[in-house]
Parts: C-alpha cells; sequence; structure tokens
C-alpha cells in the first residue's frame, strides 16, 4: 500500500523537520513494513514549467516546430518539438538537459541532453503527459503535448511546485498488516504515529442528517452485513474532481475518474472504510442486502458476466442485484455521463464472506481487500462525515433528500484486564504508568487504572478479532515503548541431565555413514509421486492416500515408498552421470494402521524409511549389488544398531526375477535390496543404466544404548591365506560354500571368504570358477607347512565330495 | 707392488663411487675381493716376496682390502637409500585423484549445524508427522476458524479427508507449530527443543517460493522468559552458525500463534549493514518470525498461560541456505540434480 506523507498530515501534525529515515524506521519497528519512501519531487528534477512565445517552422522537417519557450532563464529557449497542439502562450512542460523522462511513456527513463534535431539545436524538450509520468492525471492524445495553461504559474517554476508534487510516498508491505484492518487508510497511519510521537490527533465530526426523509434499507443477512448507511444526495453532476484530489489519489496508485466516483475512493484511501455510489434513478424503489439467488445474473462494472451463488451477498434493488457487495459495483447501476443524483452506500460487510466471493470471481478489488481484513462497523461514521464534507464541498448546491443507517448489529468492544505485576514480569521492567496512559489513549483505548492494575475497553476499530487479550495489551504497550528500549536479560537455565536421543541420533548417524563412508549423494524429493512411476513400481493403487487439489492432475498420489521418487532422479541424472550412488530419508504415508491420540485425532501410517539407488553401467550389474549389499550390510556395525539379516523370502513387485532380498532384522522384514526390473526400469524412462534400490523402514531399527564392540587382540601367531580356485555348478551358492566348510567347528580353519567368481571362456557350460580364501591358523603356536596342507586338503575333500567341485591341479 | 697396490685402491674407490645400482657393486666386490679378485691375487703373491718386506705388504694389503671393502659397504648403503625406481621423466604437475565422495543435503548440513548450536544449549530435538489433522494444524495454534490458510488454495488436503470437523480433516502440515503442541502435550515443562522439517503450501512456485520447504522451529517454554530473552538466543545461535557476530533486531509482526509477534531481522552479512543489493539496501535481512506463544496455543499444550511463557523461533531453512552459498532459486533443492547438489561438501 501507498500512504502519502502529505495526507498523512492532514491528521496529524508531524513536525516539520522530521527526519524522514528515522520515520520509516519507527514504523518498520513498531507497526507496519515500510518498504520504501520515495520523494514523489525528485522524478520530476530539471523539469520547468515554460511558456510558448513563438512557433516557427522546422527548416528540414515538415511535422516538427521550433519553438522559442520561456523557461525563466536569462534568454528564450529553442526547442524543437513536433506536438500536435502547440500555441503561442501555452504553459507547456519543458525538461531540461538532466532531466529524466520516458519516451513516449515507454521503457526506462532516459536522460535528456542538448541536442540537434534534424541539424536544429533544441534546449531539452517540451513534454507529452506520458513522457513525466503524468498521463493518469493529464490525459491527451498521442502527438498532444501537456497543457498547464489552466494553472497560474510563472514559466520557470519547477513542475513539482507548480503541481504540489514535493510530497513522499511511502510503500508499506500489505503482508505486515494483514491483521491490522485500521491501517489500511492514511488515517490509521497517523494514529500510529500520534501514538508514537506523542501528537494530537485531528477528530472528524459527526455527520447529522437533516433530512427526515428514511431511504429503505433492507438487510436480509445481518451477519453478513452489520450495518448498512443509505443515503440519497441530489444536486450532483459528473464533472473531474479539483486537480489536489486527484493528485492524491494518483500518488498511492489510483486513477482519477470523475468527482463522483474520486469521492469514494479518497474517502477510502483516508479511512480504510470502502463506500459506493449508485446512480439513484437506476435503483428501482429500495436497497436491499441479501444472498445472491442459485443462478442469479450480474454484470459487473469492469463488463465480467457472473452467476452468482447462494453464498454470495449482494445489494439489489426491487429487480435483481445491482452490485457484489463489498466488491464491485454492477453495470448497471453505476455512475453514468448523465448521473446527477446518487445513493451514497457505507456500509460493513463481514470479512470472509467477502474474501470468498471476491476469490469465487476472481475479483479482488480495493474494497474487498479492505473488507477481507475486518473492518468495523463504527468506522461508517468517519466515512460518511467525510464523504458529506467532501460532496457538499465540491457540490454547494447538494442536497440528501433520504437517509438511512441501519445498524442492528452492533459490536462489541473488548475489554481486557491486566494487572501490573503480570505486565511487568513479561517485559522485564516497569513503564510508568503515565506513559501506558498516554500511549493506549491515543491509540483510542479507554483505560482506568486500579491499584493493582488497569482496565482497558478497546477501540471498536481494534475489536474484530486483533485485541482480545491480555498478550496484545502487552504487545501495544511495548511496541509503542520501543522494542529496542528494553535490556537484553540472560537465558537461565536448569539442569537436568544431558540430552540423549538415541533414535534422533541414529538416523544422522545412517545418513553420514552413506554420505561419508559409503560415498553416496543425499537427494530431496517431493511427497507426492508422478502416476508413471507409480504404475512403474507398484501393481496397483490400493492403499495409497492421495491430495484433494493435487499440485498437478497427475501427481495426487502421496508417496507410499520412496522407490517411485528415487527412480524419477535415476532418469534425470542418467543423462549427466554414468554411475551414481544417491539415498533419500523421508516419510511415507499410506490409508491404514490408523493411530489415535488422546485428543482423538486420527492419523493413517506415516513411517521414516531409507531409500538408495546404486546405479551404473548393465554390465556390472554384479558389483552393484555387491556394492548395495555392503552398504546395507556393514550399515548396522557403523552406526551402532541391532544387525540385519538378508533372506529370500517375498519379491518386491518392482524386482529383477533373480537379482533380489529381502532386509531382516529379528526375523522380521523391515526392507528390500533387489536390482530393478528392466520392465520397470523401461516404465520409468530408465534407459541406459542399470539400478539396484534399497528401501527400509528406519522406525523399525534399533539403535544401541551405547558403543557395543569389544576389544579382540591381536592374533600372537601368523595366520595363513590360502586360496582355492575350482569349478562347480553354475547354480551353486556361496552360502553353500560356507555352510559346508564351517559347519564343522576346526579350530584351525579361522574364516572362509569369497575371493571371485568367474563365468566365460575357459569354463563349460553351465559351471563357474570361483576362488575361496581359507584363513588357517592357531592360538598355540606357529603352523608347519603340513599341518597348513591338512586343513586344505580336508576343505578341498569336503567340497569334491559334496559338490563336486573340480580343482585344476597346480 | 706398492704401485700396483695403490692403482688398485685409486681404480676401487673410482668404480665403487660410480656404482649405480646393488647388483653392479656386487659385481664390483667379487672382482677385488672374491677368490680370483684383483686384492685377493695380490695377497697370493706376499710368501712370494722377500721376507723382511712380507710383514708390512701384509698390513698394507689388507689395509686396502678393509678400505674398499668399507667402501663398498658404504656405497651399498647410499644406493639403498637413493633408490628410486621411477623415470626422471615423471610428471608431479598431473593434477590428483578426485576423491569419489557423497555428501549430505545442502539443508540437511544446515540443519545439522543448527541441531549442533541448540542443543548445545540444551534443546531436544523433536519431529512430527508429516500428514496432519485440522486440529493440530489450525485450530491448537489459535487460527480463527475461517482462517484463510485454511483453504484448499493454501492447504494440501488429502482427497476423501477435506471436509467435516477439525479431527476429521487431514493435510500435508502447512507449518511445523503443531508439532510443538503435541511435544508439549507429551512432555513435562519447562521445554526446551527443536523440531525441524518439511511443510508442505499449495501455491504457484517461482525462484523464491516452493510448494516443498524446509522450516526449523526451536521452543523454550518456562515460568517468567521475557522477550528480550528470545532475542538473546537468536543471537546466539545465528553467531554461531555463521562463525560471527550477527545483528539482529526484532520488530512488530503479525503471526496467528504468537502474542507479541515478531518479524527478526539479521544484519546483511554481505555488506556488513551498509546496504547492498542483497538486503535491498536497508542493511537488514528478514530471516524468521519469531514470539511469545499465544496463550490459547499454550493452554492447547495443558499450561497455564499466566504462568508460562516461552519464545519461538521460525528458521526459513532454505532461505538461510539460499545465503549461505549463493544459491539464486529455492527449486534446485528438490531438483534432485547431482550437478547442484553435489556441489556442497
Amino acid at each position: 500500500m501507498k500512504l502519502s506523507l502529505n495526507w498523512i498530515k492532514d491528521y496529524v501534525k508531524l513536525p516539520d523537520d522530521m527526519d524522514l529515515s528515522r520515520l520509516a524506521y519507527d514504523l518498520t519497528m513498531s507497526t507496519v513494513e515500510v518498504e520504501g519512501a520515495e520523494n514523489l519531487a525528485e522524478r520530476f528534477d530539471k523539469i520547468l514549467v515554460g511558456e510558448i512565445c513563438e512557433v516557427l517552422p522546422h527548416p528540414n522537417a515538415d511535422k516538427l516546430r521550433v519553438c522559442k519557450v520561456d523557461v525563466g532563464m536569462d534568454e528564450i529557449k529553442d526547442i524543437v518539438c513536433g506536438g500536435s497542439n502547440l500555441e503561442v502562450g501555452m504553459k507547456v512542460v519543458v525538461a531540461c538537459p538532466g532531466a529524466m523522462v520516458r519516451w513516449h511513456g515507454e521503457g526506462e527513463p532516459v536522460e535528456i541532453k542538448n541536442a540537434k534535431l534534424r541539424g536544429v539545436a533544441s534546449f531539452g524538450m517540451i513534454c507529452a503527459s506520458v513522457e513525466v509520468g503524468l498521463a493518469d492525471l493529464f490525459p491527451a492524445d498521442d502527438h498532444e503535448i501537456m497543457d498547464l495553461s489552466a494553472f497560474d504559474i510563472p514559466a520557470g517554476t519547477p513542475l513539482a511546485d507548480a503541481l504540489d508534487l514535493n510530497d513522499i510516498i511511502l510503500e508499506i508491505d500489505n503482508k505486515s498488516m494483514t491483521n491490522r484492518p485500521d491501517l489500511w487508510g492514511h488515517y490509521g497511519i497517523a494514529r500510529e504515529l500520534a501514538a508514537l510521537y506523542d501528537l494530537p490527533l485531528v477528530e472528524f465530526t459527526p455527520y447529522v442528517p437533516e433530512t427526515t426523509n428514511t431511504y429503505d434499507v433492507r438487510i436480509k443477512d445481518i451477519d453478513r452485513c452489520p450495518r448498512y448507511i443509505g443515503a440519497k444526495i441530489e444536486g450532483l453532476g459528473v464533472k473531474p474532481s479539483p486537480f489536489a484530489m486527484q493528485s492524491r489519489i494518483w500518488r498511492v496508485g489510483m486513477r482519477p475518474i470523475n468527482a463522483l466516483v474520486d469521492v469514494t475512493n479518497y474517502v477510502m484511501l483516508a479511512t480504510g472504510q470502502p463506500t459506493h455510489v449508485f446512480d439513484s434513478n437506476h435503483i428501482i424503489n429500495h436497497i436491499e442486502v441479501r444472498r445472491a439467488e442459485e443462478g442469479e445474473k450480474l454484470q459487473l462494472l469492469n463488463d465480467k458476466e457472473l452467476t452468482l451463488s447462494n453464498d454470495d451477498l449482494v445489494i439489489a434493488d426491487a429487480e435483481g442485484a445491482v452490485a457484489l457487495a463489498g466488491v464491485m459495483g454492477g453495470a448497471k447501476d453505476s455512475v453514468l455521463p448523465e448521473t446527477d443524483s446518487v445513493i451514497l452506500e457505507v456500509a460493513n460487510f463481514e470479512s470472509k464472506g467477502v474474501r470468498r466471493t471476491a476469490l469465487r470471481y476472481d475479483n479482488r478489488t480495493e474494497a474487498s481487500s479492505r473488507y477481507e481484513k475486518a473492518v468495523d462497523p463504527e468506522r461508517c461514521d468517519q466515512a460518511l462525515s467525510m464523504a458529506m464534507q467532501l460532496f457538499s464541498e465540491l457540490y454547494p448546491e447538494m442536497k440528501v433528500t433520504a437517509f438511512k443507517d441501519l445498524y442492528e448489529k452492533k459490536l462489541e468492544r473488548a475489554e481486557i484486564d491486566v494487572e501490573f505485576e503480570w505486565l511487568d514480569r513479561r517485559l522485564g521492567k516497569r513503564i510508568p504508568q503515565e506513559i501506558v496512559a498516554k500511549k493506549l489513549g491515543t491509540m483510542g483505548y479507554e483505560v482506568t487504572f486500579t491499584e493493582t492494575g488497569m482496565h482497558i475497553v478497546v477501540p471498536t476499530w481494534r475489536s474484530t478479532g486483533d485485541v482480545s487479550i491480555k498478550a496484545d495489551i502487552m504487545e501495544e504497550v511495548a511496541r509503542m515503548y520501543g522494542y529496542e528500549n528494553f535490556e537484553a536479560t540472560t537465558i537461565t537455565t536448569s539442569f537436568d541431565g544431558a540430552i540423549n536421543q538415541l533414535s534422533v541420533d541414529l538416523v544422522r548417524k545412517i545418513k553420514e555413514y552413506l554420505a561419508f563412508r559409503c560415498n553416496m549423494q543425499e537427494i530431496f524429493t517431493y511427497p507426492w509421486m508422478s502416476d508413471e512411476f507409480v504404475h512403474a513400481l507398484m501393481p496397483n493403487t490400493d492403499g495409497i492416500l492421495a491430495l484433494a487439489t493435487p499440485p498437478s492432475p497427475t501427481e495426487k498420489y502421496v508417496r507410499s515408498s520412496l522407490l517411485p521418487n528415487i527412480c524419477k532422479a535415476i532418469a534425470k541424472n542418467e543423462r549427466n552421470f554414468p554411475e551414481f550412488d544417491i539415498f533419500e530419508e523421508a516419510q511415507i504415508f499410506y490409508d491404514g494402521d490408523y493411530t489415535e491420540n488422546y485428543a482423538g485425532e486420527k492419523l493413517p501410517a506415516q513411517k521414516k524409511h531409507l531409500g538408495c539407488a546404486f546405479v551404473g553401467s548393465p554390465d556390472k550389474v554384479a558389483e552393484l549389488f555387491r556394492n548395495a549389499k555392503g552398504v546395507i550390510g556393514a550399515m548396522p556395525r557403523y552406526t551402532h544398531m541391532e544387525g540385519f539379516t538378508f533372506e529370500k523370502l517375498e519379491k518386491p513387485y518392482w524386482a529383477d526375477e533373480t537379482v533380489w532380498l529381502n532386509i531382516m532384522l529379528n526375523g522380521k522384514k523391515i526392507g528390500d535390496l533387489a536390482l530393478l526390473s528392466k520392465k520397470s526400469a523401461l516404465a520409468c524412462g530408465i534407459k541406459v543404466l542399470s539400478a539396484v534400490l534399497v528401501e527400509l523402514d528406519m522406525d523399525a531399527l534399533v539403535p544401541f544404548k551405547s558403543r557395543t564392540n569389544r576389544f579382540t587382540h591381536v592374533p600372537e601367531f601368523p595366520r595363513n591365506d590360502y586360496d582355492l580356485s575350482f569349478l562347480v555348478d553354475a547354480m551353486t551358492k556361496w552360502s553353500d560354500i560356507y555352510a559346508l566348510l564351517t559347519e564343522k567347528k576346526n579350530e584351525l580353519l579361522r574364516d572362509v571368504q569369497f575371493v571371485d567368481e568367474y563365468r566365460g571362456k575357459q569354463i563349460p557350460e553351465g559351471k563357474k570358477s570361483i576362488t575361496i580364501r581359507l584363513v588357517i591358523g592357531s592360538d598355540e603356536k606357529t603352523l608347519t607347512g603340513e599341518e597348513i596342507e591338512a586343513v586344505a586338503k580336508s576343505a578341498v575333500k569336503k567340497l569334491q565330495k559334496n559338490l563336486e567341485a573340480e580343482f585344476r591341479m597346480a | 707392488m706398492k704401485e700396483k697396490l695403490e692403482a688398485l685402491l685409486r681404480e676401487g674407490t673410482a668404480r665403487i663411487e660410480a656404482a649405480k645400482s646393488e647388483a653392479e657393486l656386487q659385481e664390483i666386490k667379487g672382482s677385488l675381493l672374491g677368490k680370483q679378485g684383483s686384492i685377493t691375487e695380490l695377497l697370493k703373491e706376499i710368501p712370494k716376496l722377500d721376507v723382511a718386506l712380507r710383514p708390512e705388504m701384509g698390513k698394507a694389503v689388507n689395509n686396502v682390502k678393509n678400505l674398499l671393502s668399507e667402501q663398498i659397504e658404504g656405497r651399498r648403503e647410499a644406493l639403498k637409500l637413493k633408490a628410486s625406481e621411477i623415470p626422471q621423466d615423471f610428471d608431479c604437475t598431473v593434477p590428483g585423484f578426485e576423491p569419489k565422495i557423497g555428501g549430505l543435503h545442502p539443508i540437511t548440513q544446515m540443519c545439522y549445524d543448527l541441531n549442533d548450536a541448540f542443543r548445545s544449549m540444551g534443546f531436544e530435538v523433536f519431529s512430527g508427522p508429516e500428514i496432519t489433522s485440522e486440529y493440530y494444524a489450525f485450530d491448537n495454534l489459535n487460527f480463527p476458524p475461517n482462517h484463510p490458510a485454511r483453504e484448499s488454495m493454501d492447504t494440501y488436503w488429502l482427497e476423501g479427508h477435506d471436509t467435516g470437523a477439525a479431527n476429521d480433516k487431514l493435510c500435508l502440515r502447512p507449518h511445523l507449530t503443531g508439532d510443538s503442541v503435541r511435544y508439549m502435550q507429551t512432555h513435562k515443562p519447562p521445554y526446551r527443543f527443536v523440531y525441524p522439517g518439511r511443510v508442505y503450501r499449495n501455491e504457484t512456485t517461482d525462484a523464491r517460493h516452493e510448494r516443498a520447504f524446509f522450516q526449523y522451529e526451536a521452543l523454550i517454554v518456562d515460568k517468567d522468559f521475557t522477550y528480550t530473552a528470545g532475542k538473546v538466543m537468536i543471537k546466539s545461535i545465528l553467531s554461531k552458525v555463521f562463525g560471527q557476530d550477527v545483528p539482529v533486531r526484532m520488530r512488530a509482526g503479525f503471526f496467528p500463534f504468537v502474542e507479541p509477534g515478531f518479524e527478526i531481522d539479521m544484519g546483511c552479512l554481505v555488506c556488513g549493514g551498509k546496504g547492498c543489493s542483497v538486503c535491498k539496501h536497508v542493511g537488514w535481512i528478514e530471516i524468521m518470525p519469531g514470539g511469545t506463544p499465544h496463550p490459547n496455543v499454550l493452554r492447547a499444550a495443558g499450561l497455564d498461560p499466566d504462568e508460562y511463557t516461552g519464545f519461538y523461533v521460525n528458521i526459513g531453512l532454505d532461505r538461510l541456505v539460499m545465503m549461505r552459498y549463493g544459491v539464486d532459486d529455492v527449486r534446485l533443492f528438490h531438483s534432485t540434480d547431482l550437478r547442484f547438489l553435489k556441489q556442497f561438501h
């Protein structure tokens, strides 16, 4: 919202030497965020009023003229101009060298320089109103220059002085005052400044109607319309409003239209209370405020054709809707060129209804944006007073011929008791009573002091939800006293044990393990899944929750697994990387296992999951698989939790037929580790690379209370590695070989390790070559070669006998 | 014979000095001191000499023999220490191998930095469910029944759970504050905890707006806690995270769940408060809202607001990370683009 400082000064007399940056800072700290302050006059620097003394033809161009112009300097200047309305004696706007103008009102402002135009030197330029940004105040045709002849100002006067544009425009962040309906006009900000600087605030004289005729106003829904003032005013007419009024309206970002409309806008900008005028000749019989009929039609001022809902509130006459209450007038009843009498509407509409209607038709207006903040009904008095004052100034002949103020649902002012003891404790210091009284008083609070506290009646304009409890009063006192005038206090603490959160720590340990020990990159994805990935990885969408208003029509499912989005990330990254390992930790959800808390809240299942992808070339699937298995298998050891096992119980839907495992903890399946099947990969758009995926339920993990690894002695006598290579049936499992060699305890065989396996050229069909390592050693002595050979031979025999292993003799 | 001996010593010494490898040295040793070595041959000739000359010559030859032996051993040691099999054209300017390194998401990193800072001040870390009821998302937090934020244009309601009473309506959490009530309802005061997490808003995205973004809330609840102590808390945390003294100011702000509420600004670290494009020339950057928990929130948590008070802060994590690294598009955080994510180690 834009505010004119001159306008504010109508209501609070700020000192002339008020430091602007101080004012902006104080307002920002105590009330609303001032985003900027512009000195309007600076826009018109080096732009002067000139008077045309002579208009001569241009020697080299038919459409240009050479004007002799008096710009209040020692000599008459030559200025080349193409304006179509140049006349001797005309007062014009001259942009002197150094001024900034916008060529034909377009693009960025450019600096005017002394230049020759088609061979004739020109001192600056004679401007059209668009070129100095004043088209709204001086509407003109394309080739017309701006005519100031109507103003009684001598040549050489700076334009800003001539048009009284020496004003500061404050830009307020609207977000910072959504809760303050009282601030959406100049008067409201003036009231804050009065309280900040302890200055008096101008009061409005209430309007007293002279007529005894009653205007017929009917309210059918007093919840939606607590108050409606209708006044029939005659003796008016359509004409431009005075320049000063137009100028103010323009400065704060609206466009002057005509005197009747300008008055309503001016009143709104001043008080924050929207008002409206209907052409009374088009209002049949009476004004009625009611809900719209379902399907009722209304054409708005901006020519939008609406089909209304029963939730909309309309202003209607005997024949039908004439305006969308609090949002916009209708086309039928608006001010027309021949309008000479109006119905002035000053009304209060309930905030949420106005908001719903404005949003329903995507038709937010200056009026609706104010109403939706909850304007208080008593502000109608101020607006009425000001509107009547302005009408009588602009139209001395005007007469109010009928009047009605229907105010049936009175606003209750909030009343709050505040104890000093509480206030002091919360503020950390005592603020003198007279300061509290003065600040609150200026802001409109009625304060009665008692021995131990105060009784406060909140002003109406703060009683629409803004101020209702003692914490609100504390805030009012603190911000007006100045937040920066309170000394910082330290935080005291009571020591009651160290923070010990095993589950929280475990999540971090796992993520750091994956990132720093396993060289994987953490990613974040959205909680909604794209349909194509859901269908690629899941048999159906049973039990998957969905969003009512999804980000896009194909992203309504809320993730029940991390894998769809991880696959999306794989498809995206395979274009740039030949191999990569990624992981994500996030919550997943499904429509089931609802839990209810004591407050009766029932929430669907939500679990913390870990998803991983090991991605690389398809000819390295075995490597990807062993990487994944190694990372997951070693995770419990490095992150200090109960260990996993791998089993083959239930193939995940998305997994390859052969390469898959379930991750087990204490006999329960807590996750999967598998190669993404070719079919699923293609459905995900993963075209080049293979991926081994892991998904794990992190809520099922059991952290150890502390580190549990035990120290083992370093062996005193040497351990000997003894490698064996042999051929076995290709279907033989490593787990079978391991079990075979370790089922019977052999004191000297310390370990059996997998080294390598190979299928290929020299290996017969249906066989594979496998290399294993026996770790042989004793705790009592250094073994002799014969003793070591004996252990190895026994292993060889077992393998030959049980697995028909063929050893290649050395 | 004497000349012969001296010549042998000279030649031997020269050969030993010139030896380039242990193998060569071994060969030299053999040719001098071996069974048919020149020195050995000389020794064999001593008995043939005049008796009077024998002891002197014997001694002289033995001397040379020992001298050469020492030289050979010395040279052998020297060769061992100098040993290098690497050709001299080895290029040391070739770049090193990049370690294959993973990493945490930059937002996780910032979150952990904050966790460490808050934990050092005795705060617990808490997290709540991302799907919540309207009751915890709005009602408990003093949002009026018709607050605009509740509408579907702002909040992601779940299909089939988007009508009815507070406990029937479910949504992706629009903010974290609801989780503070969950914590307070299940723990005993005084409270000191943080609850970072992701929140969701149904809105149009652009470089500065996301549908999913991260917040970091902290809440302290105790008897007699003034809002100025909140300022001390924020200043301590920011100064620790940014590694330098960070000026903080609190100004009027409004949020339903706090009263009084504040907008909290930190001094712009880019320009040191002088004003620059990053801080839009005001020297301050709006970093988080905060304030005293609204009495209705404390009541929802089962506390007496006359007895207890406290301080909330809500840090926009994305914003903080953007500032830390100069990231100019918030959507990059959920892009999963490794070319982006791999930059933050």
